[in-house]
Protein backbone atom coordinates (compact mmCIF):
# COMPACT_ATOMS: atom_id res chain seq x y z
CA UNK A 1 0.00 0.00 0.00
CA UNK A 2 2.97 2.63 0.76
CA UNK A 3 3.78 1.74 -2.67
CA UNK A 4 0.86 2.06 -4.10
CA UNK A 5 0.30 5.58 -2.36
CA UNK A 6 3.86 6.70 -3.38
CA UNK A 7 3.03 5.69 -7.07
CA UNK A 8 -0.14 7.90 -6.87
CA UNK A 9 1.97 11.22 -5.59
CA UNK A 10 4.18 10.34 -8.50
CA UNK A 11 2.05 9.84 -11.01
CA UNK A 12 -0.12 13.16 -9.79
CA UNK A 13 3.83 14.99 -10.28
CA UNK A 14 4.15 13.80 -13.07
CA UNK A 15 0.94 13.08 -15.24
CA UNK A 16 -2.25 14.27 -13.19
CA UNK A 17 -2.12 17.90 -15.68
CA UNK A 18 -0.24 16.64 -18.55
CA UNK A 19 -1.10 16.59 -22.21
CA UNK A 20 0.34 13.81 -23.42
CA UNK A 21 2.89 13.71 -26.31
CA UNK A 22 0.48 12.83 -28.77
CA UNK A 23 1.43 9.70 -31.11
CA UNK A 24 -0.60 9.17 -34.16
CA UNK A 25 -3.72 7.71 -33.07
CA UNK A 26 -3.92 5.66 -36.92
CA UNK A 27 -0.76 4.58 -36.54
CA UNK A 28 0.38 0.91 -37.43
CA UNK A 29 0.30 -0.99 -34.71
CA UNK A 30 4.30 -2.57 -34.80
CA UNK A 31 5.29 -2.41 -31.25
CA UNK A 32 8.46 -1.01 -30.60
CA UNK A 33 11.04 -1.62 -27.91
CA UNK A 34 9.39 0.50 -25.09
CA UNK A 35 6.01 -1.01 -26.13
CA UNK A 36 7.30 -4.37 -25.88
CA UNK A 37 8.61 -3.82 -22.62
CA UNK A 38 4.74 -3.05 -21.14
CA UNK A 39 3.14 -5.68 -22.76
CA UNK A 40 5.42 -7.76 -20.98
CA UNK A 41 5.50 -6.32 -17.58
CA UNK A 42 1.46 -6.52 -18.27
CA UNK A 43 1.83 -9.92 -18.83
CA UNK A 44 3.64 -10.49 -15.87
CA UNK A 45 0.66 -8.74 -14.14
CA UNK A 46 -2.09 -10.64 -15.73
CA UNK A 47 -0.39 -14.13 -14.85
CA UNK A 48 -0.32 -13.13 -10.87
CA UNK A 49 -3.77 -11.93 -11.64
CA UNK A 50 -4.51 -15.74 -13.43
CA UNK A 51 -3.33 -17.47 -10.92
CA UNK A 52 -4.83 -15.51 -8.02
CA UNK A 53 -8.54 -17.48 -7.88
CA UNK A 54 -9.86 -14.18 -8.64
CA UNK A 55 -11.42 -14.93 -11.89
CA UNK A 56 -14.57 -15.33 -12.18
CA UNK A 57 -15.08 -18.66 -14.23
CA UNK A 58 -17.66 -19.07 -16.64
CA UNK A 59 -17.67 -19.90 -20.07
CA UNK A 60 -20.48 -18.96 -20.75
CA UNK A 61 -20.13 -14.89 -19.96
CA UNK A 62 -16.63 -14.93 -21.58
CA UNK A 63 -18.07 -16.08 -24.42
CA UNK A 64 -20.64 -13.61 -24.63
CA UNK A 65 -18.43 -10.81 -23.82
CA UNK A 66 -15.88 -11.65 -26.00
CA UNK A 67 -18.76 -11.78 -28.87
CA UNK A 68 -19.47 -8.15 -28.07
CA UNK A 69 -15.78 -6.92 -28.03
CA UNK A 70 -15.28 -8.20 -31.22
CA UNK A 71 -18.45 -6.52 -32.63
CA UNK A 72 -17.07 -3.52 -31.31
CA UNK A 73 -13.64 -3.83 -32.33
CA UNK A 74 -14.85 -4.69 -35.78
CA UNK A 75 -14.69 -0.66 -36.12
CA UNK A 76 -11.90 0.19 -34.49
CA UNK A 77 -8.55 1.89 -35.46
CA UNK A 78 -6.76 -1.11 -35.08
CA UNK A 79 -8.98 -3.99 -36.18
CA UNK A 80 -5.85 -6.23 -36.27
CA UNK A 81 -5.51 -5.96 -32.63
CA UNK A 82 -6.46 -9.06 -30.22
CA UNK A 83 -8.69 -8.23 -27.43
CA UNK A 84 -9.55 -11.07 -24.74
CA UNK A 85 -12.31 -10.07 -21.70
CA UNK A 86 -12.23 -11.80 -18.55
CA UNK A 87 -14.60 -11.58 -15.52
CA UNK A 88 -12.89 -10.74 -11.95
CA UNK A 89 -14.71 -11.75 -8.43
CA UNK A 90 -15.01 -8.28 -7.06
CA UNK A 91 -18.14 -6.48 -6.63
CA UNK A 92 -16.43 -2.98 -6.86
CA UNK A 93 -18.16 -0.80 -10.04
CA UNK A 94 -14.38 -1.21 -12.13
CA UNK A 95 -13.39 -2.12 -15.14
CA UNK A 96 -9.64 -2.03 -16.47
CA UNK A 97 -7.68 -2.87 -19.31
CA UNK A 98 -4.16 -4.29 -19.88
CA UNK A 99 -2.19 -2.56 -23.24
CA UNK A 100 -1.81 -5.95 -24.53
CA UNK A 101 -5.70 -6.48 -25.33
CA UNK A 102 -6.72 -8.12 -22.20
CA UNK A 103 -10.06 -6.54 -20.31
CA UNK A 104 -10.82 -6.75 -17.00
CA UNK A 105 -14.56 -6.45 -15.75
CA UNK A 106 -15.49 -6.40 -12.17
CA UNK A 107 -18.74 -8.74 -11.66
CA UNK A 108 -19.57 -5.51 -9.59
CA UNK A 109 -20.41 -3.26 -12.55
CA UNK A 110 -21.81 -5.78 -14.66
CA UNK A 111 -24.06 -7.10 -12.14
CA UNK A 112 -25.33 -3.23 -11.93
CA UNK A 113 -25.87 -3.12 -15.57
CA UNK A 114 -28.97 -3.45 -16.65
CA UNK A 115 -28.57 -3.99 -20.75
CA UNK A 116 -26.30 -5.16 -22.71
CA UNK A 117 -26.18 -1.96 -24.34
CA UNK A 118 -24.62 -0.54 -21.14
CA UNK A 119 -22.16 -2.96 -21.57
CA UNK A 120 -21.01 -2.07 -24.39
CA UNK A 121 -20.13 1.18 -23.54
CA UNK A 122 -18.04 0.11 -20.97
CA UNK A 123 -16.29 -2.37 -23.09
CA UNK A 124 -16.01 0.12 -26.07
CA UNK A 125 -14.09 3.04 -23.71
CA UNK A 126 -11.56 0.29 -22.53
CA UNK A 127 -10.99 -1.07 -26.30
CA UNK A 128 -10.05 2.39 -26.99
CA UNK A 129 -7.35 2.34 -24.05
CA UNK A 130 -5.74 -0.36 -25.63
CA UNK A 131 -6.08 0.65 -29.63
CA UNK A 132 -5.06 4.20 -28.97
CA UNK A 133 -2.06 2.87 -26.82
CA UNK A 134 -2.89 4.86 -24.04
CA UNK A 135 -0.25 3.22 -21.87
CA UNK A 136 2.67 4.01 -24.50
CA UNK A 137 1.72 7.79 -24.62
CA UNK A 138 1.29 7.78 -20.88
CA UNK A 139 4.67 6.29 -20.38
CA UNK A 140 5.82 8.86 -23.10
CA UNK A 141 4.34 11.75 -21.84
CA UNK A 142 5.82 10.93 -17.96
CA UNK A 143 9.45 10.38 -19.71
CA UNK A 144 9.19 13.82 -21.52
CA UNK A 145 8.04 15.81 -18.66
CA UNK A 146 10.78 14.39 -16.06
CA UNK A 147 13.50 14.32 -18.98
CA UNK A 148 12.66 18.34 -19.07
CA UNK A 149 11.70 18.97 -16.31
CA UNK A 150 12.43 16.71 -12.98
CA UNK A 151 14.84 14.57 -13.24
CA UNK A 152 14.39 13.22 -9.79
CA UNK A 153 10.64 12.18 -10.44
CA UNK A 154 12.08 10.87 -13.60
CA UNK A 155 14.48 8.52 -10.92
CA UNK A 156 11.63 7.66 -8.17
CA UNK A 157 9.13 6.72 -11.36
CA UNK A 158 11.59 4.49 -12.27
CA UNK A 159 12.19 2.98 -9.18
CA UNK A 160 8.66 2.32 -8.73
CA UNK A 161 8.18 0.19 -11.71
CA UNK A 162 6.16 3.12 -13.78
CA UNK A 163 8.02 2.25 -16.29
CA UNK A 164 6.94 -0.79 -16.78
CA UNK A 165 2.95 -2.36 -17.68
CA UNK A 166 0.39 0.85 -17.09
CA UNK A 167 -2.76 -1.25 -16.95
CA UNK A 168 -5.65 1.66 -16.60
CA UNK A 169 -6.34 0.44 -13.20
CA UNK A 170 -5.98 3.95 -11.76
CA UNK A 171 -7.11 5.76 -14.91
CA UNK A 172 -5.51 7.79 -17.38
CA UNK A 173 -4.74 11.59 -17.52
CA UNK A 174 -8.08 13.68 -18.48
CA UNK A 175 -7.68 13.67 -21.92
CA UNK A 176 -6.81 10.16 -22.56
CA UNK A 177 -9.96 9.47 -20.86
CA UNK A 178 -12.21 11.82 -22.81
CA UNK A 179 -10.52 10.43 -25.82
CA UNK A 180 -11.86 7.25 -24.14
CA UNK A 181 -15.26 8.06 -23.83
CA UNK A 182 -16.04 9.85 -27.47
CA UNK A 183 -14.14 7.02 -29.20
CA UNK A 184 -15.80 4.59 -27.26
CA UNK A 185 -19.10 6.17 -27.92
CA UNK A 186 -18.21 6.23 -31.82
CA UNK A 187 -17.55 2.53 -31.57
CA UNK A 188 -21.33 1.95 -29.83
CA UNK A 189 -22.70 3.71 -32.17
CA UNK A 190 -21.56 1.98 -35.74
CA UNK A 191 -22.09 -1.24 -33.52
CA UNK A 192 -25.18 -0.15 -33.37
CA UNK A 193 -25.90 0.25 -30.05
CA UNK A 194 -28.13 2.79 -28.28
CA UNK A 195 -25.98 5.11 -27.12
CA UNK A 196 -27.89 6.73 -24.48
CA UNK A 197 -27.64 4.09 -22.56
CA UNK A 198 -24.01 5.03 -21.52
CA UNK A 199 -25.84 7.82 -19.54
CA UNK A 200 -28.02 5.54 -17.66
CA UNK A 201 -24.99 3.31 -16.85
CA UNK A 202 -23.45 6.63 -15.39
CA UNK A 203 -26.80 7.66 -13.62
CA UNK A 204 -27.05 4.45 -12.32
CA UNK A 205 -23.57 3.68 -10.52
CA UNK A 206 -23.71 7.36 -9.62
CA UNK A 207 -27.00 7.27 -7.60
CA UNK A 208 -24.87 3.70 -6.38
CA UNK A 209 -21.68 5.79 -5.35
CA UNK A 210 -24.06 7.92 -2.85
CA UNK A 211 -25.94 5.68 -1.88
CA UNK A 212 -23.57 3.22 0.00
CA UNK A 213 -20.90 5.99 0.35
CA UNK A 214 -18.42 3.83 -1.99
CA UNK A 215 -15.37 5.31 -3.03
CA UNK A 216 -15.65 6.37 -6.66
CA UNK A 217 -14.09 4.07 -8.67
CA UNK A 218 -11.81 4.30 -11.68
CA UNK A 219 -14.01 3.81 -14.39
CA UNK A 220 -16.65 6.07 -13.02
CA UNK A 221 -13.89 8.15 -11.10
CA UNK A 222 -11.84 11.71 -11.21
CA UNK A 223 -10.62 11.96 -14.65
CA UNK A 224 -12.85 13.75 -15.22
CA UNK A 225 -15.32 13.24 -12.52
CA UNK A 226 -18.82 11.43 -13.41
CA UNK A 227 -20.52 14.59 -14.42
CA UNK A 228 -18.39 16.19 -16.68
CA UNK A 229 -18.12 12.46 -18.92
CA UNK A 230 -22.46 12.94 -18.62
CA UNK A 231 -22.18 16.51 -20.00
CA UNK A 232 -19.30 15.56 -22.63
CA UNK A 233 -21.38 12.14 -23.85
CA UNK A 234 -24.82 14.68 -23.81
CA UNK A 235 -22.74 17.45 -25.75
CA UNK A 236 -21.79 14.49 -28.76
CA UNK A 237 -24.73 13.45 -29.02
CA UNK A 238 -26.55 16.49 -29.42
CA UNK A 239 -23.98 17.88 -31.58
CA UNK A 240 -22.32 14.95 -33.78
CA UNK A 241 -24.94 12.72 -33.29
CA UNK A 242 -28.38 14.93 -33.65
CA UNK A 243 -31.07 12.41 -35.14
CA UNK A 244 -28.84 9.05 -35.64
CA UNK A 245 -29.22 8.33 -31.63
CA UNK A 246 -31.13 4.92 -32.02
CA UNK A 247 -29.53 1.66 -31.59
CA UNK A 248 -30.45 -1.61 -30.01
CA UNK A 249 -30.37 -2.65 -25.87
CA UNK A 250 -30.40 -6.12 -25.79
CA UNK A 251 -32.16 -6.19 -22.33
CA UNK A 252 -33.42 -9.25 -22.32
CA UNK A 253 -30.42 -11.63 -23.54
CA UNK A 254 -27.79 -9.81 -21.56
CA UNK A 255 -30.12 -10.41 -18.40
CA UNK A 256 -30.60 -13.94 -19.03
CA UNK A 257 -26.73 -14.01 -19.80
CA UNK A 258 -25.64 -12.35 -16.79
CA UNK A 259 -28.38 -13.65 -13.87
CA UNK A 260 -26.08 -16.24 -12.28
CA UNK A 261 -23.24 -13.89 -11.74
CA UNK A 262 -25.83 -11.43 -10.39
CA UNK A 263 -26.31 -13.47 -7.50
CA UNK A 264 -23.02 -14.82 -7.57
CA UNK A 265 -21.65 -11.01 -6.93
CA UNK A 266 -24.31 -10.48 -4.48
CA UNK A 267 -22.85 -12.89 -2.19
CA UNK A 268 -19.71 -10.64 -2.18
CA UNK A 269 -21.24 -8.16 -1.28
CA UNK A 270 -23.10 -9.64 1.42
CA UNK A 271 -19.64 -10.50 2.52
CA UNK A 272 -18.70 -7.04 2.78
CA UNK A 273 -21.68 -5.69 4.34
CA UNK A 274 -23.67 -4.16 1.84
CA UNK A 275 -27.22 -4.99 2.88
CA UNK A 276 -28.68 -3.28 0.72
CA UNK A 277 -26.92 -3.91 -2.53
CA UNK A 278 -27.22 -7.62 -1.98
CA UNK A 279 -30.60 -7.15 -1.23
CA UNK A 280 -31.36 -5.36 -4.33
CA UNK A 281 -29.17 -7.95 -6.88
CA UNK A 282 -31.09 -10.98 -5.24
CA UNK A 283 -34.37 -9.46 -6.08
CA UNK A 284 -33.22 -8.35 -9.30
CA UNK A 285 -31.93 -12.10 -9.98
CA UNK A 286 -35.22 -13.49 -9.10
CA UNK A 287 -37.07 -11.62 -11.31
CA UNK A 288 -35.81 -12.84 -13.88
CA UNK A 289 -35.86 -16.93 -12.42
CA UNK A 290 -37.88 -16.90 -9.58
CA UNK A 291 -37.63 -20.23 -8.85
CA UNK A 292 -34.62 -20.82 -7.59
CA UNK A 293 -33.58 -22.12 -4.06
CA UNK A 294 -30.09 -20.38 -3.57
CA UNK A 295 -31.24 -17.01 -4.49
CA UNK A 296 -33.97 -17.12 -1.34
CA UNK A 297 -31.78 -18.53 0.66
CA UNK A 298 -28.81 -15.99 0.32
CA UNK A 299 -31.96 -13.36 0.43
CA UNK A 300 -32.34 -14.95 3.77
CA UNK A 301 -28.85 -14.71 4.72
CA UNK A 302 -28.60 -11.06 4.09
CA UNK A 303 -32.00 -10.00 6.60
CA UNK A 304 -30.44 -12.81 9.27
CA UNK A 305 -27.04 -11.15 9.19
CA UNK A 306 -28.21 -7.92 8.69
CA UNK A 307 -30.20 -8.31 12.03
CA UNK A 308 -32.74 -5.34 11.96
CA UNK A 309 -35.80 -5.50 13.69
CA UNK A 310 -38.10 -7.95 12.05
CA UNK A 311 -35.49 -9.37 9.63
CA UNK A 312 -35.20 -12.75 11.69
CA UNK A 313 -39.25 -13.01 10.77
CA UNK A 314 -38.03 -12.26 6.87
CA UNK A 315 -35.26 -14.12 7.04
CA UNK A 316 -37.09 -17.39 8.09
CA UNK A 317 -39.61 -16.61 5.34
CA UNK A 318 -36.77 -16.75 2.75
CA UNK A 319 -35.23 -19.56 4.02
CA UNK A 320 -38.48 -21.51 4.18
CA UNK A 321 -38.85 -20.48 0.32
CA UNK A 322 -35.95 -22.41 -0.23
CA UNK A 323 -37.02 -25.26 1.31
CA UNK A 324 -40.07 -25.34 -0.95
CA UNK A 325 -38.00 -24.84 -3.53
CA UNK A 326 -35.21 -27.59 -2.99
CA UNK A 327 -35.72 -29.97 0.41
CA UNK A 328 -32.48 -31.03 0.39
CA UNK A 329 -30.54 -27.96 0.05
CA UNK A 330 -29.45 -27.83 3.82
CA UNK A 331 -27.97 -24.12 4.31
CA UNK A 332 -31.42 -22.82 5.06
CA UNK A 333 -32.19 -25.65 7.29
CA UNK A 334 -28.75 -24.67 9.24
CA UNK A 335 -29.93 -20.62 9.06
CA UNK A 336 -33.17 -21.19 10.61
CA UNK A 337 -32.37 -23.26 13.20
CA UNK A 338 -29.83 -20.57 14.15
CA UNK A 339 -32.44 -18.23 14.69
CA UNK A 340 -34.24 -20.28 16.36
CA UNK A 341 -31.69 -21.42 18.96
CA UNK A 342 -30.84 -17.74 19.17
CA UNK A 343 -34.42 -17.05 20.49
CA UNK A 344 -34.20 -20.20 22.97
CA UNK A 345 -36.59 -22.06 21.13
CA UNK A 346 -34.20 -24.77 21.67
CA UNK A 347 -37.02 -28.12 20.07
CA UNK A 348 -37.27 -26.03 17.08
CA UNK A 349 -33.52 -25.36 16.61
CA UNK A 350 -32.70 -28.87 17.20
CA UNK A 351 -35.32 -30.05 14.58
CA UNK A 352 -33.84 -28.12 11.82
CA UNK A 353 -29.88 -28.63 13.26
CA UNK A 354 -30.85 -32.08 12.76
CA UNK A 355 -32.18 -32.24 9.53
CA UNK A 356 -29.68 -30.12 8.16
CA UNK A 357 -26.52 -32.60 9.12
CA UNK A 358 -28.68 -35.26 7.52
CA UNK A 359 -29.04 -33.42 4.01
CA UNK A 360 -25.02 -32.78 4.63
CA UNK A 361 -23.34 -34.54 7.32
CA UNK A 362 -19.70 -33.31 6.50
CA UNK A 363 -20.73 -29.12 6.16
CA UNK A 364 -17.58 -27.29 7.38
CA UNK A 365 -19.39 -25.72 10.47
CA UNK A 366 -20.80 -29.36 11.47
CA UNK A 367 -18.69 -28.94 15.27
CA UNK A 368 -20.85 -25.82 15.69
CA UNK A 369 -24.16 -27.39 14.94
CA UNK A 370 -23.09 -30.51 16.86
CA UNK A 371 -22.15 -28.63 20.14
CA UNK A 372 -25.56 -26.39 19.57
CA UNK A 373 -27.28 -30.39 19.67
CA UNK A 374 -25.57 -30.81 22.86
CA UNK A 375 -27.04 -28.06 24.62
CA UNK A 376 -30.60 -28.37 22.95
CA UNK A 377 -30.55 -31.83 24.59
CA UNK A 378 -28.55 -31.09 28.25
CA UNK A 379 -31.30 -27.97 28.07
CA UNK A 380 -33.52 -30.51 28.67
CA UNK A 381 -35.53 -30.11 25.29
CA UNK A 382 -34.54 -32.89 23.32
CA UNK B 1 34.03 11.35 -5.79
CA UNK B 2 33.32 13.58 -3.69
CA UNK B 3 29.81 12.05 -2.86
CA UNK B 4 31.24 8.50 -2.35
CA UNK B 5 32.61 9.06 1.29
CA UNK B 6 29.64 10.74 2.27
CA UNK B 7 27.48 8.03 1.03
CA UNK B 8 29.17 5.71 3.11
CA UNK B 9 29.05 7.51 5.93
CA UNK B 10 25.60 7.67 5.30
CA UNK B 11 25.36 4.07 4.57
CA UNK B 12 27.11 3.20 8.01
CA UNK B 13 25.31 5.12 10.31
CA UNK B 14 21.42 3.92 8.47
CA UNK B 15 22.71 0.01 9.07
CA UNK B 16 23.85 0.89 12.31
CA UNK B 17 20.63 2.15 13.36
CA UNK B 18 18.77 -0.45 11.44
CA UNK B 19 20.78 -3.08 14.22
CA UNK B 20 19.76 -1.59 17.07
CA UNK B 21 16.30 -1.32 15.89
CA UNK B 22 16.24 -5.16 14.91
CA UNK B 23 17.24 -5.72 18.69
CA UNK B 24 16.22 -9.06 19.53
CA UNK B 25 13.63 -8.62 22.53
CA UNK B 26 10.21 -8.14 24.19
CA UNK B 27 10.57 -4.75 25.11
CA UNK B 28 7.46 -2.33 24.52
CA UNK B 29 4.96 -4.67 23.97
CA UNK B 30 1.63 -2.85 24.65
CA UNK B 31 -0.12 -3.56 27.47
CA UNK B 32 -3.82 -5.26 27.50
CA UNK B 33 -6.39 -6.99 29.16
CA UNK B 34 -4.57 -10.33 29.09
CA UNK B 35 -1.72 -12.14 29.74
CA UNK B 36 0.41 -14.42 28.11
CA UNK B 37 3.47 -16.86 28.32
CA UNK B 38 5.93 -16.17 25.35
CA UNK B 39 8.69 -18.97 24.72
CA UNK B 40 12.31 -18.45 24.32
CA UNK B 41 13.60 -17.22 20.73
CA UNK B 42 10.48 -14.87 20.17
CA UNK B 43 10.64 -11.21 19.76
CA UNK B 44 8.98 -8.12 19.00
CA UNK B 45 10.06 -5.80 15.75
CA UNK B 46 10.19 -2.34 17.34
CA UNK B 47 8.43 -1.01 14.02
CA UNK B 48 5.28 -2.31 15.41
CA UNK B 49 3.46 -1.43 17.88
CA UNK B 50 1.46 -4.43 18.48
CA UNK B 51 1.30 -7.20 20.64
CA UNK B 52 3.11 -8.94 17.47
CA UNK B 53 6.14 -11.26 17.82
CA UNK B 54 7.95 -13.30 15.35
CA UNK B 55 10.93 -15.80 15.93
CA UNK B 56 12.49 -15.69 12.25
CA UNK B 57 10.87 -12.44 11.15
CA UNK B 58 7.50 -11.71 10.32
CA UNK B 59 7.79 -12.88 6.57
CA UNK B 60 7.90 -16.46 7.48
CA UNK B 61 6.32 -16.60 11.26
CA UNK B 62 3.99 -15.08 13.49
CA UNK B 63 1.30 -14.56 16.22
CA UNK B 64 -0.69 -11.09 16.74
CA UNK B 65 -2.73 -11.41 19.73
CA UNK B 66 -4.96 -8.14 19.63
CA UNK B 67 -7.52 -6.86 21.91
CA UNK B 68 -9.88 -4.90 19.92
CA UNK B 69 -13.39 -3.15 20.83
CA UNK B 70 -16.05 -4.97 19.89
CA UNK B 71 -17.57 -1.81 17.99
CA UNK B 72 -14.31 -0.79 16.20
CA UNK B 73 -15.00 -1.26 12.23
CA UNK B 74 -13.25 -3.44 10.51
CA UNK B 75 -12.03 -2.57 7.04
CA UNK B 76 -12.55 -4.44 4.51
CA UNK B 77 -16.39 -5.53 5.39
CA UNK B 78 -19.18 -3.21 6.90
CA UNK B 79 -20.68 -5.96 9.42
CA UNK B 80 -19.70 -5.36 12.80
CA UNK B 81 -19.25 -7.65 15.63
CA UNK B 82 -21.75 -7.34 19.08
CA UNK B 83 -22.21 -8.80 22.31
CA UNK B 84 -24.94 -11.17 21.57
CA UNK B 85 -23.49 -12.94 18.70
CA UNK B 86 -22.73 -16.74 18.61
CA UNK B 87 -18.80 -17.55 18.12
CA UNK B 88 -20.32 -19.03 14.95
CA UNK B 89 -21.23 -15.73 13.18
CA UNK B 90 -18.29 -13.73 14.93
CA UNK B 91 -16.00 -16.51 13.26
CA UNK B 92 -18.20 -15.65 10.32
CA UNK B 93 -17.53 -11.66 10.33
CA UNK B 94 -13.67 -12.39 10.49
CA UNK B 95 -13.78 -14.57 7.48
CA UNK B 96 -15.60 -12.15 5.71
CA UNK B 97 -13.06 -9.71 6.67
CA UNK B 98 -9.97 -11.64 5.94
CA UNK B 99 -11.35 -12.75 2.11
CA UNK B 100 -12.67 -9.19 1.81
CA UNK B 101 -8.77 -8.03 1.78
CA UNK B 102 -7.73 -7.63 -1.63
CA UNK B 103 -4.21 -8.11 -0.68
CA UNK B 104 -5.39 -12.09 -0.06
CA UNK B 105 -5.22 -14.64 -3.02
CA UNK B 106 -6.74 -17.70 -2.72
CA UNK B 107 -8.19 -17.59 0.38
CA UNK B 108 -9.58 -21.04 1.55
CA UNK B 109 -10.88 -21.94 4.84
CA UNK B 110 -9.65 -25.38 6.24
CA UNK B 111 -11.20 -25.57 9.16
CA UNK B 112 -14.24 -23.76 11.55
CA UNK B 113 -14.99 -25.00 14.66
CA UNK B 114 -15.99 -23.84 17.92
CA UNK B 115 -13.16 -23.54 20.73
CA UNK B 116 -12.64 -22.70 24.36
CA UNK B 117 -10.13 -19.89 25.18
CA UNK B 118 -9.29 -19.29 28.74
CA UNK B 119 -12.52 -20.34 29.67
CA UNK B 120 -14.19 -18.32 26.84
CA UNK B 121 -16.31 -20.01 24.23
CA UNK B 122 -14.78 -19.09 21.34
CA UNK B 123 -13.89 -20.34 17.88
CA UNK B 124 -10.71 -21.28 15.88
CA UNK B 125 -10.61 -21.28 12.03
CA UNK B 126 -7.26 -22.74 10.10
CA UNK B 127 -7.23 -20.93 6.52
CA UNK B 128 -4.63 -20.71 4.03
CA UNK B 129 -3.77 -17.70 1.20
CA UNK B 130 -1.38 -16.38 -0.99
CA UNK B 131 -0.08 -13.01 -1.25
CA UNK B 132 0.60 -11.19 -4.39
CA UNK B 133 3.92 -12.10 -4.70
CA UNK B 134 2.39 -15.76 -4.58
CA UNK B 135 3.95 -16.89 -1.12
CA UNK B 136 1.41 -19.35 0.53
CA UNK B 137 0.44 -18.45 3.83
CA UNK B 138 -1.46 -20.63 6.45
CA UNK B 139 -3.26 -19.04 9.06
CA UNK B 140 -4.86 -20.27 12.66
CA UNK B 141 -6.94 -18.00 14.20
CA UNK B 142 -8.75 -17.78 17.55
CA UNK B 143 -11.40 -15.28 18.67
CA UNK B 144 -13.58 -14.70 21.13
CA UNK B 145 -16.10 -12.17 22.90
CA UNK B 146 -15.87 -10.79 25.82
CA UNK B 147 -17.85 -7.74 27.44
CA UNK B 148 -17.14 -4.83 25.24
CA UNK B 149 -13.92 -6.35 23.57
CA UNK B 150 -13.32 -8.97 20.95
CA UNK B 151 -9.72 -11.26 21.57
CA UNK B 152 -8.06 -12.78 19.25
CA UNK B 153 -4.55 -14.52 18.89
CA UNK B 154 -3.71 -15.66 15.36
CA UNK B 155 -0.55 -17.86 14.64
CA UNK B 156 0.31 -17.02 10.53
CA UNK B 157 3.31 -18.91 9.32
CA UNK B 158 4.43 -19.57 5.92
CA UNK B 159 2.95 -23.17 4.98
CA UNK B 160 5.97 -24.87 4.30
CA UNK B 161 7.95 -25.75 6.55
CA UNK B 162 7.64 -22.56 9.16
CA UNK B 163 3.70 -23.05 9.96
CA UNK B 164 4.48 -26.87 11.44
CA UNK B 165 7.72 -25.98 12.51
CA UNK B 166 6.28 -23.44 15.23
CA UNK B 167 3.18 -24.63 15.95
CA UNK B 168 3.77 -25.61 19.45
CA UNK B 169 5.00 -22.47 20.30
CA UNK B 170 1.45 -21.13 18.95
CA UNK B 171 -0.14 -23.47 21.38
CA UNK B 172 1.75 -22.83 24.48
CA UNK B 173 0.98 -19.24 24.23
CA UNK B 174 -2.55 -19.85 24.06
CA UNK B 175 -2.82 -22.71 26.75
CA UNK B 176 -1.07 -19.76 28.97
CA UNK B 177 -3.58 -17.06 27.52
CA UNK B 178 -5.57 -15.56 30.35
CA UNK B 179 -7.77 -12.32 30.44
CA UNK B 180 -6.88 -10.30 33.00
CA UNK B 181 -7.88 -6.23 34.09
CA UNK B 182 -5.52 -4.16 32.98
CA UNK B 183 -5.70 -0.09 33.10
CA UNK B 184 -7.78 1.30 30.50
CA UNK B 185 -6.95 -1.25 27.94
CA UNK B 186 -9.90 -0.52 25.50
CA UNK B 187 -8.88 3.15 25.55
CA UNK B 188 -5.70 2.29 24.04
CA UNK B 189 -6.49 0.35 21.88
CA UNK B 190 -8.92 2.78 20.45
CA UNK B 191 -6.00 5.66 20.33
CA UNK B 192 -3.77 3.13 18.16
Amino acid sequence: MKYLALIMVVWCLVAGCATPRPIPAISPLTADEEEQMIWRRAQKELDAINDSGMLYQNVEIENYLNRIAAKLHANSISPGFSFQIKVIKDPSLNAFASPNGVIYIHTGILARMDNEAQLAALLAHEIVHCTHRHSLRTLRSIKDRTQANNARVRELAQLLGINGSITSTSGYTRELETEADRVGLDLAIKANYDPREILNLFELLKQEIELEGIEEPYFFGTHPNVRQRIENVNNWLSEKYRGKITGIKNTDVFQSKISRLVLDNARLDLRQGRFFVAQRAVEKFLVIKQDDARAYFLLGEIFRQRGRQDDAAAAIKNYEKSISLNPSFPEPHKAIGLIHYKDGEKRLAKKYFESCLLLSPETIDRAYIQGYLKLCVTNGEG
Amino acid sequence: MKKIPALLISLFLITGCASVAQERSLKNLPENEFSVEIPEGWWKPNHINKYFITKDGAFLQYVLIQQRPIDLPYRHTKKKLNKGMLPQEAAGIIIDEIASDRRIFNFDVIENAPAVIDGHEGFKVLFIYKDKKGSAFKTLYYGFISGDSFFNLRYNAAMRHYFEKDIADFEHILSSFKVVKAKAALQIARDR
